[in-house]
């Protein structure tokens, strides 16, 4: 055996090991799919809202400011619309809520998290977040009340009252409640990562000029190397 | 186009007063190479590319973060809003950072696969041990800058994975509480251990850069091993290529091929599925809030099952020290007088056991602990002391296959 079949077979027995790793992982908490696309701007506008609307209640993204919500091309909203959104704070302001880690603190026992990295901060990402707020269940055991037992939370006792109304919703509600899980899931995992398209955009263009790179370099080793026996 | 340079007047200014034709001769167009090597042999030239991107990347950094554990809002502190800033708001930032964070693991991919290297085709023994043990002291100072390094975001793991390291200390006779504190700063990871911990990890490249030179300095003394190992005479081009340009251009091949591997997952996979930047490291650290389950990043992980395979703590931290320290006499612990794996039999058997052991003391550290896991880690922790131990008795039974007379 030489280096090179070895070094294939290790290569080979690890990937293995973090394929099992995953999903061992992963096995255990059943998310469902969030159908997300953070390049998708009337997506990431209705998350936007829905973040706005509902989950600025309680929580922050401190890390995202109103001028950020201008300057990413993916949200780019109008001056107007965030002079809106901000009412009196600073244009240069985070998206921190008006509730008191306090007044929090008193009505459900712990401060809410910051939502700025919630998401690579969560075993499952996205998908992590769209099941939670569809995973509002009655307790099957009934002892936790209704509206703090979620199926995908660790342990299943939330402090977050279900803030979509999952839990007993009309049956003729659930794509929308869906669809909002969806929305806000999807601008929760674009100010996650907020330079994730340029990213990926960049990338695609550094992959092919070291494709290039490569190519001559090989050509030069070879015509170098050509009198070597 | 090197020749041309050399006949300027500038360069004979400047060759007068610093002898760098002689340098430029001897270090370079007429140094020899072997003309066999594979391309194994391109690990180093590799580890020397990433330490200068983590050391060009770190520079740029050290600009914007802040050490400081003192609370902002949300329970987040200066530092963790620093390196946030970092990704968000510095021009470019995120590329410097992800390029920095993925680095760390790719500098300890690309010098374990030059470890092993150097331990399939006999590169330790005789002349070039001090070469391995230079390597050695070198992956120990990797070791501490990756450490610390780690704490700096000041995220959960940070904290964390420095806690559970500096407690170690603790479990030393004698001298550990003390050691423990002069780490900590304090009686427990906080704000004098971020600045510590901060000006540690900027010294310790620093080291690392001049120990390099000596192991560069060392192996340009005695010459590069090749794949069969066998003892070649220097001067015959039979034998040799220079290192300029045969092998520079084969390492700036090899540097483009590694660029597609970084760079792919730089852009597109910077986390590599919390291998590369641990999930719970986006959550700030919080000492009230212990996470489900704490094991340092993937590239210390063999070391950890070494030390959670014993149920003295002790014990643990001795085999853990042990396990590293018992690398600095591997080349004495070799009797053999053949140096490559390729006409050792029964050595390169043990070898190759002893990578995939490696990997498997790797993945127990990795995962949460379970009885079998354990029981797996206790087996391989057994074989990597076994592997060395077993190394001076194995002359007495192995038949070595003849060796080729030249290349």
């Amino acid at each position: 055996m030489n280096m090179k079949s070895m070094l294939l077979g290790l290569v080979a027995a690890t990937s293995m090991m973090v394929s099992t790793q995953v999903l061992a992982s992963g096995g255990d908490m059943h998310l469902k799919h969030a159908e997300i696309n953070v390049a998708d701007q009337e997506q990431l506008l209705r998350g936007l809202t829905v973040f706005t609307d509902v989950c600025m209640g309680c929580h922050s993204a401190k890390y995202v400011t109103y001028k950020g919500l201008m300057d990413y091309p993916e949200l780019g909203i109008s001056r107007e619309m965030a002079d809106e959104l901000r009412g009196d704070k600073a244009l240069t302001s985070g998206m921190t809520t008006d509730l008191s880690p306090e007044d929090a603190k008193e009505s459900y026992g712990k401060v809410p998290p910051d939502l700025s990295l919630i998401v690579p901060g969560r075993r499952g990402g996205a998908d992590y977040i769209y099941s939670l707020l569809t995973g509002y269940t009655h307790d099957p055991a009934g002892k936790v009340a209704d509206g703090n037992y979620n199926e995908v939370f660790p342990g299943h006792l939330i402090a977050m009252p279900d803030p979509l109304s999952w839990l007993d919703h009309d049956e003729a509600d659930t794509a929308d409640l869906e669809k909002q899980a969806n929305d806000v899931s999807a601008f929760l995992a674009f100010i996650g990562d907020p330079h994730q398209n340029e990213r990926r955009a960049i990338g695609g263009y550094v992959m092919g000029f070291l494709l290039l790179l490569a190519l001559v370099l090989f050509l030069l080793k070879r015509e170098i190397w050509k009198d070597v026996h | 186009m090197l020749d041309t340079i050399m006949k300027t007047k500038v360069f004979g200014w400047v060759d007068r007063r610093l002898g760098l034709e002689a340098i430029i001769k001897s270090q370079l167009t007429e140094y020899p190479a072997p003309k066999n090597l594979n391309w194994m042999w391109v690990f180093g030239a590799l580890a020397m590319t990433v330490l200068m991107l983590q050391v060009i990347t770190g520079i740029f950094l050290a600009m914007y973060y802040k050490p400081s554990a003192m609370l902002t809002d949300g329970g987040f502190s200066v530092a963790f809003d620093s390196v946030e800033r970092i990704m968000r708001d510095v021009n470019f930032g995120w590329l410097i950072r992800y390029m920095h964070a993925v680095g760390a693991s790719f500098f300890f991919l690309v010098v374990y696969i030059h470890m092993g290297r150097g331990m399939y085709y006999g590169s330790y023994k005789e002349p070039r041990e001090l070469i391995w043990i230079v390597g050695v002291v070198i992956l120990l100072i990797m070791q501490g800058a990756a450490f610390f390094g780690y704490l700096l975001p000041w995220g959960q793991m940070s904290f964390w994975g420095a806690t559970v390291i500096t407690n170690l200390f603790g479990a030393i006779p004698v001298l550990g509480e003390y050691i423990g504190q002069i780490l900590m700063g304090g009686f427990s990871v906080g704000d004098p251990t971020l600045n510590r911990f901060f000006s540690l990890h900027y010294l310790f490249p620093l080291l690392l850069v001049a120990i390099v030179g000596g192991h560069i300095h060392a192996l340009h003394t005695v010459h590069s091993n090749n794949p069969d190992g066998i003892d070649l005479d220097q001067h015959d081009p039979k034998n040799v290529v220079t290192f300029h340009p045969y092998v520079t251009m084969k390492d700036a091949f090899a540097v483009s091929v590694f660029l597609l591997f970084y760079s792919y997952v730089v852009f597109f996979n910077p986390q590599m599925g919390g291998y590369f930047i641990e999930v719970d490291n986006y959550v700030p650290a919080n000492n009230l809030q212990t996470p489900a389950h704490i094991a340092p990043v993937w590239y210390l992980t063999p070391w950890y099952t070494i030390l959670r395979s014993f149920e003295v703590k002790l014990v643990g931290i001795a085999a853990m020290g042990a396990s590293l320290a018992i690398l600095f006499v591997y080349p004495f612990l070799d009797r053999s007088k053949v140096r490559s794996a390729r006409y050792r039999p029964m050595y390169q058997g043990m070898v190759i056991m002893f990578f995939i052991d490696v990997i498997v003391l790797g993945y127990c550290g990795h995962s949460a602990p379970t009885e079998t896991l354990k029981l797996v880690g206790q087996i391989a922790t057994a074989y990597y002391f076994v592997f060395f131990l077993a190394l001076p008795f194995l002359p007495m039974i192995e038949k070595t296959r003849p060796l080729p007379e030249g290349v």
